[in-house]
């Protein structure tokens, strides 16, 4: 289904748009995240957001819904100047956002959810017969398969996907935002969003949308605003502007100039996996192997599994069958600590959740997963000149600036943070690489260092995995590359078979197969 | 629990091992009433005499009020630890307040009762909302801050009494509140069926209640979607203090004396108790009060059984603790076997 | 494929960067303002009753304060992990009517006294490492949140020690143990003291310098880093709540070689005191903040308060409230220094 996205035009040419931002600066300490940006959204419009991971659309959307307020800069909505607009102010006036973090509270049903912060209810009561109709309405207008009388924690991603776009279009709505709304819905509910979304533009409903995929940006974007490092850098016309000129604004540069030339030469196989399936259901029946010497690659949309699997062979996703072996060695119970001892080591995509100590100094965070070996200690009393002797080399080849490795880590950017991350895995001896999301959340200079890094370990002779959900970065880098979708292998694609178009493919192919099965 | 097991099918399949445990929490506590209903009264010919059932309901209805105010509290994500000594300082204040306008007024005994259970419930939901703002407005931990009342309250009883009790009501509020029965039943079954019964209502049906769920489930959500976190946090620790201050006044009319040791960290510990092995989930945003008020019958079931078969009272804190740790490893066992989000 | 990275988690880090800054920027000011209102503390009190400063009540204070400094010791190690330990308390009755009874089911007073002691010593320390791998293993390994785990331990270790103790001081303290844990000095200084500044002393080096504290820090800082850097989390953990326990035991030797029986009520509010010693001297509850120092500190700091408003015959029931005050006012400070507001 692709309705005609060159059919709408604007209706209102004349009045002022619905959404008008001017000079919106937003800064958390120690971050610029959004540097004087306009952004304008005519009612019945779809205008795409675009740009990297930090570029600034979450905290634009964020201010745009009342989350937090700008730190400067004007905002206009229908008209009349928003000052102090909360969450619930920005709902009532007809601002809907759809986040990719859920907001469902998991024991409530669906149906309490939809009503969360504004239901029905006469003197502190609930007219909860009222509520279940409108719902039920809703959902059967929606046309998503969808039991109002569900629990939220007894979903899976793409009902709660569904639940959180209901949810925002349950009241009236004149904005309505969308942060990435297709990343786990099949092909037909993605189908049923767009008819949605056409619907709502013929209402008159602005909507903001967040995206990488050129494909929905093609069926669906009026205009297309690229944000680069907290800065707009220019709004385009969708009828006119070509993919490369988008990547190209995207990034400030040519794609090819970003990633490092990486000679693959693969030996031995490091890791190799057997119809491995996760104790929580994210990866079923996986065949996988990696080998030394070479970058393998594993690309899929937002919760297809591709992080729990390395997240599994490195022993922190419970498995429930299958088996994995390290160079040649059957490893049962898999735990982070012998990982690290078989020498594998594992990067979070989460580096605040998962990564690091932020309140402990750089020292400790580098060198708290080597703190076994008798370089760092002697019957369990630490050597810290031996530590810090250690360390502060390994900080300075990674350029970390400035080099005082007594600095809390909560007190760097996510590019140095990466870095105390990166040096971890030099801390000890390791030959065995899985890296989880490795850019995200981190500028560009510092993603360069970081495939610099990659591809040290890859040429010295190790054996690295990637698990990203940016196309281009495991494309680029990849010797090999698995495609994951729901849980399974879609594809395992090789040399020139390495492409952007068939990685897509196998991901419609495999939807195929599901639906025809 | 409860709600656990009136679950839809919902899209997801279960397996085996799921309808297992649910039916393994599900039927733990009654499980555990009926072998202790059916031990005890096979063993004590006295168990199920009227006298003892009688009294046995009493001590549960107590309990079921404190509780239902524990689990809301508990459901909204906090903790409140104060509910015993507010249980002795609403005792305190009622009685002197009550014996002082008795004296001053000299009138109509009505108008004394009145000025005393509206002082006692008053320091109920003072404390209540003292802990309330401290949680909500400065963001501190419940457990702490309550921990800090507990003290700080149970002083404030002894220091107005001394330790000594209070005397000097008017007879007819020992009478119509403490003694007064209705169909055989003390008054106090009344009320905590009537607590239940309308905080039930509050948790199904009212903006309130579903806040409190929803604030539990997931603060953040809550904040997005428009709630306001603050005012149904204190509204639930308001609320813990004068169901307290309720039982406080309860238990001061059955004495008939205002005393400085009811209450106190026994009744508080049995109020967790009760909310936790009534599936309260100390995660919060989720937990039913009907149940908690099952279990806080359960208890007294145990504590009295315990009693009537001489076994020593002192092990009886033993029991207590194992079945509390018991029933949160069994939710936290099958919370993880079950969790998909 | 976001930029929630930078969104999210940019707030967590911009509180902590705030945070740190306050405590680099203003360090010196906050780490001299506990120091400095202990001497204000024991000035006002000098002023207020001159038996206050003599060299014999400054001794005695230093005396009290090992105690509860060994005792607040214990409470910041499990705190570090984000963890608390309600059944310390108990644990220390336990501790002592155990211990009193080995030694009394010796021979009592006439008793071997090496013999004697050596029997205390081990039943105390294996009590209490019991309890301690009790919390630790419901908390690391059944996933009990530690306030339910030690609540019910804390039941647990009511109920022992009022059971084996029957309720009653065990007498039959030998005056070999008396001299050894109370009696005895080192260098002019009592023995207490001693123990506490040399546990103290090993501690803070267990702390600081070796691959144990330093998990501990990073367990309390962020317990799912800690799990994938290989830190073995539940084995330290454990290890974190029998040591807490280790501690609190040893305290409970000391004081039952001082009161010279052992006490079923010994324990009483001290989980409460040693949370509030620890809180007040700047323990973070958040975990991952607090050392020896700040808990020897909060310890003085209790103590000298409580001496004051003793010898200043401020009554014990004030003093409850004063206690409560102090652990509300530690925990809004404790919010305070994270938020840096």
């Amino acid at each position: 289904m692709e309705p005609a996205a060159t059919s709408t035009t604007p209706r209102n040419e004349t009045a002022e748009p619905l959404l008008v931002l001017s000079g919106v600066t937003k800064r958390f300490p120690g971050v610029l995240a959004l540097d004087d940006v306009d952004l304008d959204v005519k009612a019945g419009e779809l205008h795409v957001l675009f740009g990297e991971n930090g570029a600034g659309k979450s905290t634009l959307i964020n201010v745009i819904s009342g989350t937090f307020p700008p730190t400067s800069g004007s905002f206009r909505f229908g008209g009349e100047e928003m000052a102090e607009l909360t969450p619930h102010k920005a709902r009532a006036i007809g601002i809907s956002p759809v986040f990719q973090e859920f907001s469902l509270v998991p024991s409530l049903t669906v149906e309490e959810n939809l009503f969360l912060g504004r239901e029905r209810s006469a003197a502190g009561i609930l007219d909860a017969g009222g509520m279940r109709r409108r719902a039920r309405e809703l959902i059967a207008e929606l046309g998503f398969d969808l039991d109002p009388k569900a629990r939220v924690d007894k979903l899976d991603r793409a009902h709660q996907q569904m639940a959180e776009i209901a949810k925002a279009l349950l009241g009236k709505v004149r904005l309505l935002i969308l942060d990435e709304p297709t990343a786990s819905l099949t092909e037909r509910e993605t189908g049923r969003l767009f008819e949605l979304i056409a619907r709502l533009k013929s209402q008159g409903v602005g909507i903001i949308y967040v995206s990488h995929r050129m494909r929905e940006i093609r069926a669906l974007a009026d205009r297309v605003t690229v944000l680069r490092d907290g800065r707009h850098i220019k709004t385009l016309d969708a009828a006119t502007v070509t993919d490369s000129e988008l990547v190209e604004l995207m990034t400030g540069r040519k794609i090819d100039v970003l990633f490092p030339a990486i000679t693959h030469r693969p030996g031995e196989v490091a890791i190799a996996v057997e119809k491995l399936a996760t104790a929580d259901g994210q990866v079923a029946d996986v065949d996988f192997f990696a080998r030394a010497g070479e970058i393998t690659g594993v690309a899929g949309l937002v919760g297809c599994g591709k992080s729990e699997l390395v997240r599994a062979i490195y022993g922190i996703e419970p498995i429930a069958s299958g088996s994995v072996t390290l160079r040649g060695e059957t490893v049962t119970a898999l735990d982070p600590r012998s990982s690290l001892r078989r020498g594998v080591a594992y990067f979070p995509a989460n580096r605040g959740v998962e990564g690091l100590a932020l309140s402990r100094p750089i020292r400790e965070n580098v060198s708290m997963a080597a703190l076994d070996l008798g370089r760092y200690q002697r019957r369990g009393i630490i050597r810290r000149t031996a530590e810090r002797s250690l360390i502060g080399p390994i900080m300075e080849t990674l350029k970390l600036r400035p080099p005082n490795i007594e600095r809390a880590v909560g007190n760097l950017s996510g590019g140095n943070r990466q870095k105390v991350m990166l040096g971890r895995a030099m801390a000890r001896d390791l030959d065995i690489f899985l890296f989880d999301e490795p850019s995200v959340g981190i500028d560009v200079g510092a993603k360069v260092e970081v495939y610099e890094f990659i591809k040290r370990l890859v040429e010295a002779g190790a054996a690295v995995v990637v698990v990203s959900s940016e196309l281009p970065e495991v494309l680029a880098l990849s010797n090999r590359l698995y495609v994951m979708h729901h849980g399974r292998i879609a594809a395992l694609l090789e040399g020139e078979a390495m492409t952007e178009q068939n990685v897509l493919s196998s991901f419609f192919e495999e939807e195929a197969r599901e639906k025809a099965a | 629990m409860s709600t656990t097991a009136t679950l839809p099918g919902g899209p997801g399949r279960q397996s085996g091992q799921d309808i297992l445990n649910l039916v393994l929490t599900v039927g733990l506590l009654p499980v555990l009433m009926a072998i202790v209903i059916i031990g005890t009264s096979l063993m004590s010919p006295y168990f199920l005499g009227w006298m003892n059932v009688v009294n046995i309901l009493r001590m549960a209805s107590f309990l079921a009020i404190i509780a239902c105010g524990q689990a809301m509290v508990i459901i909204a994500g906090g903790f409140d630890l104060s509910v015993g000594a507010v249980v002795a300082l609403a005792s305190v204040v009622t009685a002197k307040a009550m014996a002082a306008a008795a004296s001053a007024i000299g009138g109509p005994d009505i108008l004394a009762i009145v000025i005393g259970i509206a002082a006692g419930l008053g320091s109920g939901l003072a404390v209540g909302l003292f802990n309330g703002l401290c949680v909500a407005r400065l963001k501190v931990s419940g457990f702490v801050v309550t921990l800090g009342t507990m003290s700080a309250t149970a002083g404030i009883g002894l220091l107005l009494t001394n330790g000594i009790p209070v005397y000097g009501m008017p007879k007819g509020f020992v009478q119509a509140i403490g003694r007064s029965q209705i169909l055989g039943f003390p008054l106090a079954i009344y009320i905590a069926l009537a607590v239940v019964l309308a905080m039930a209502f509050v948790q199904r049906r009212t903006l309130f209640g579903r806040y409190v769920y929803a604030i539990g489930g997931n603060q953040e959500a809550a904040v997005v979607s428009g709630v306001s976190i603050r005012r149904h946090l204190v509204g639930t620790y308001v609320l813990s203090g004068g169901l307290a201050a309720t039982v406080g006044i309860l238990l001061t009319a059955l004495v008939g004396s205002g005393q400085a040791s009811l209450g106190g960290d026994a009744m508080m510990l049995q109020s967790i108790a009760a909310a936790v092995i009534g599936g309260v989930s100390l995660r919060g945003g989720i937990g039913r009060v009907e149940v908690v008020a099952v279990a806080a019958l359960f208890l007294t079931i145990l504590g009295n059984a315990l009693n009537l078969l001489h076994i020593d009272s002192r092990l009886q804190p033993i029991f207590l603790g194992l079945i509390m740790v018991l029933a949160v490893a069994l939710d936290e066992f099958s919370r993880r076997r079950m969790s998909r989000v | 494929m976001s930029d929630a990275d930078l969104a999210a988690p940019a707030k967590p880090a911009a509180i902590d960067a705030r945070g740190s800054r306050i405590l680099q920027g203003t360090g010196w000011a906050r780490q001299l303002a506990l120091p400095i209102a202990l001497v204000l503390l024991l000035a006002g009190f000098g002023l207020a009753d001159d038996r206050v400063l003599t060299t014999y009540n400054l001794l005695n204070i230093a005396q009290q304060t090992s105690y509860l400094a060994l005792f607040a010791m214990a409470q910041m190690v499990v705190i570090l992990t984000r963890g608390f330990d309600l059944s310390l308390g108990p644990t220390v009755s336990m501790v002592s009517v155990a211990a009193a009874l080995a030694m009394a089911g010796i021979g009592g007073a006439d008793a071997n006294g090496i013999v004697a002691v050596l029997a205390a010593i081990a039943a105390g320390f294996a009590l209490a490492a019991a309890c301690g791998l009790f919390n630790g293993v419901v908390v690391s390994i059944l996933g009990v949140s530690p306030l339910v785990a030690t609540l019910g331990s804390m039941n647990i270790a009511i109920g022992v020690a009022t059971t084996i103790s029957d309720g009653r001081p065990v007498q039959g303290v030998p005056a070999a143990f008396a001299d050894l844990f109370y009696r005895g000095s080192i260098l002019g200084l009592p023995i207490a003291i001693v123990i506490a500044i040399l546990v103290g002393g090993v501690l803070a080096f267990v702390l600081s310098r070796t691959v144990f504290g330093r998990s501990l820090y990073i367990i309390g800082t962020n317990p799912q880093a800690a799990a994938v850097a290989g830190i073995p989390v539940k084995r330290l953990l454990v290890y974190a709540y029998v040591l807490c326990s280790a501690l609190a035991a040893l305290g409970a030797l000391m004081m039952t070689a001082r009161t010279g029986s052992g006490e079923p009520n010994l324990g009483g509010t001290l989980s409460l005191q040693s949370i509030a010693a620890a809180v007040v001297g700047g323990t973070s509850l958040a975990g991952g903040r607090g050392g020896v120092g700040s808990a020897a500190l909060g310890a003085l700091f209790i103590t000298i308060l409580s001496n004051g408003m003793n010898l200043t015959r401020i009554d014990g029931y004030v003093q409850m409230i004063v206690l409560g005050a102090i652990v509300i006012l530690g925990v809004v400070l404790d919010r305070l220094r994270l938020d840096g507001r």
